[in-house]
């Protein structure tokens, strides 16, 4: 793979500057770094960064989309080359108005990404999952927004400090107002780190029965996740523990679906697991495709004989 | 109020087929709106049941799958007032930077106030199209909308949900908003929709744009699939759920 002269990095999420400038590092010989709050801009030098230009703007009720057009025309001015960015969708909207200044290519949810003759080969999800694309990025300015874990972080070195370049804010024409902004409440649920997963689907009929799951999450030491209807058209479980493609992607031990049929867009999520095993009513349910180990039948029947089972 | 909505025609994607050399056989699968476009659509809907003298335009671009007549009534059916359609060959599998700049010029035409997307499609999610479409038409956009809170004559007011904050955003018209699957729960067209949607006028247009290589897809292919035992026991009487426990030990 060759390497390129420079990259850009943008991050509207401090936490991902780390991964983001590892891969600038991985892509290129030099890092620049678009920052917004001095804070960003030393972060971005403690982890390696070459160059860091912070663009001075103090009214908080921009969003981050309002200085698309300021970091256009820092890339413009100094050179185009590659915008690295996370996939966060703040990112993915700043990347879009960017890239209609610049004239640049965009591709998101980056999996894999190599350079050869100075063309920008990315690879992404498509189809539900279902399929990867390769996207060549022929422009000269090119953007894409790296998905997460991608690139491991690089060590941080806080002595590493240079002297922002300072940038003046260009407002547009007409802006959007941000008028409040709250944290989510965000659960302590974290699915990534859970050792074995236990997910319902459409099976479980009523939302007190969820609990027969959770007895066995107690039972062999699982974290409780769900399908996406479970998540967004019952509402019955938070956000946080709904897997596949457009929320979590784990890789645990062991995966165990229950009443879940195993469409695509959600094995996406799951169809890493070490061990895979099914209960579901319905022989032809695609899960049993993915599974190691499964039973045909009802998991109202088979869920509590298993749970008294393992208990022993 | 003038209303436009963008609306994609996605192929159902449970009826793709992997081949075994890992390339696709789209033969199998049937047309379908994009399923975020069908929240955009119930978002362009809700503000017209709540408020008055709206218009719903809805938008739609593509090749061959455009000229199905029932997927055109589909679309009609679904709340929105008109359908306008640019349908050609080459425009089959293009991508966002193209379609939003068809989009633009149709938009163009239009004296709209608000401009409702999906915030991607079922097929690509590239989630690109609404907000370059903003940037080629010059006016603002938000993305991740998930709540709309007031319409007021020159502005909107809504909510944000990103990945750990909520934002409340005011944007003036005209605007482009893109909206998330859990905005609300687009409703199953009745009978009485079905048979309406016969009735309303569907323009088709003929929009003509440079052939544009920013981005090219060079390989589309399902990744390989990880090797699995497949142990399935059929049956949930005792003996069968003994068995099944037996196979569970032997990973738990």
């Amino acid at each position: 793979m060759n390497k390129l002269t420079n990259v850009w990095i943008f991050s509207d999420t401090t936490s991902k500057l780390a991964e983001i400038i590892s891969g600038g590092f991985q892509l290129a010989n030099k890092v620049s770094v678009i920052a917004l709050c001095e804070n960003d801009a030393k972060e971005a030098f403690a982890y390696g960064a070459n160059e860091v230009y912070l663009i001075e703007e103090t009214d908080t009720s921009n969003i981050i989309e309002n200085y698309s057009t300021t970091i256009a025309k820092i890339i413009n001015d100094i050179g185009k080359s590659l915008i690295l960015m996370p996939s966060t969708k703040r990112c993915k909207a700043l990347a879009s108005l960017i890239s209609i200044e610049l004239n640049a290519g965009v591709v998101t949810e980056v999996s894999e990404i190599n350079i050869e003759n100075d063309s920008i080969n990315c690879k992404h999800m498509v189809y539900g999952g279902l399929a990867n694309a390769n996207d060549v990025i022929n422009s000269e300015a090119s953007i894409a927004l790296i998905a997460s874990g991608v690139f491991e972080s690089l060590q941080k070195d806080e002595t590493k400090q240079a002297e922002v370049l300072k940038i003046s804010f260009i407002q547009k024409k007409t802006t959007i107002k941000c008028i409040e902004r709250k944290i989510k409440e965000s659960s302590s649920v974290d699915l990534n780190k859970a050792k074995n997963i236990i997910a319902i689907g459409r099976g479980i009929e009523k939302q007190e029965d969820i609990k027969l799951a959770e007895e066995l999450c107690k039972v062999i030491d699982a974290e409780l996740g769900c399908s996406r209807p479970i998540a967004e058209s019952e509402k019955w479980m938070e956000h946080e523990r709904y897997i596949g493609i457009s929320s979590i992607i784990a890789k645990p031990e062991v995966y165990i679906a229950i009443g879940i049929s195993g469409q695509i867009q959600h094995m996406v999520g799951v169809k890493d697991s070490q061990t895979i095993i099914a209960i579901n009513k319905d022989k032809n349910a695609p899960i049993f495709d993915y599974a190691d180990y499964g039973i045909v039948g009802d998991l109202y029947k088979v869920l509590p004989a298993i749970t008294q089972a393992l208990k022993k | 109020m003038k209303i436009l909505v963008g609306c994609k025609l996605v192929l159902e994607d449970q009826d793709i087929l992997v081949q075994n050399d890992g390339t696709l056989d789209f033969s199998k699968s049937n047309i379908k709106i994009n399923p975020f476009d069908l929240n955009a659509i119930q978002t362009a809907v809700d503000i017209k049941e709540n408020n008055e003298n709206i218009t719903i335009t809805a938008l739609s671009i593509g090749g061959e799958k455009l000229k199905n007549i029932k997927i055109r009534k589909d679309i009609l059916s679904r709340g929105v007032d008109e359908l306008v359609i640019v349908s050609d060959e080459k425009y089959e599998n293009i991508l966002p930077h193209q379609t939003s700049e068809i989009l633009s010029h149709l938009a163009k035409e239009q004296n709209f106030d608000l401009i409702i997307c999906g915030d991607g499609s079922g097929d690509l999610y590239a989630q690109q199209t609404g907000i370059k479409l903003a940037a080629l038409l010059d006016i603002p956009v938000a993305n991740a909308v998930s709540k709309i809170i007031k319409i007021e004559e020159s502005k909107i007011i809504v909510e944000r949900t990103l990945e750990n904050e909520i934002e409340t955003l005011e944007i003036p018209f005209p605007a482009v908003i893109c909206v998330s699957a859990d905005i609300n729960e687009p409703t199953i067209p009745g009978m009485k929709a079905i048979l309406a949607a016969g009735k309303k006028p569907i323009l088709e247009k003929e929009i003509q744009i440079q052939d544009s290589f920013l981005v090219e897809t060079t390989e589309l292919k399902a990744p390989k699939r990880k090797e699995r035992a497949h142990i399935i026991i059929e049956g949930d009487e005792e003996e069968q759920i003994d068995e099944f426990v037996k196979n569970l030990r032997k990973v738990i």
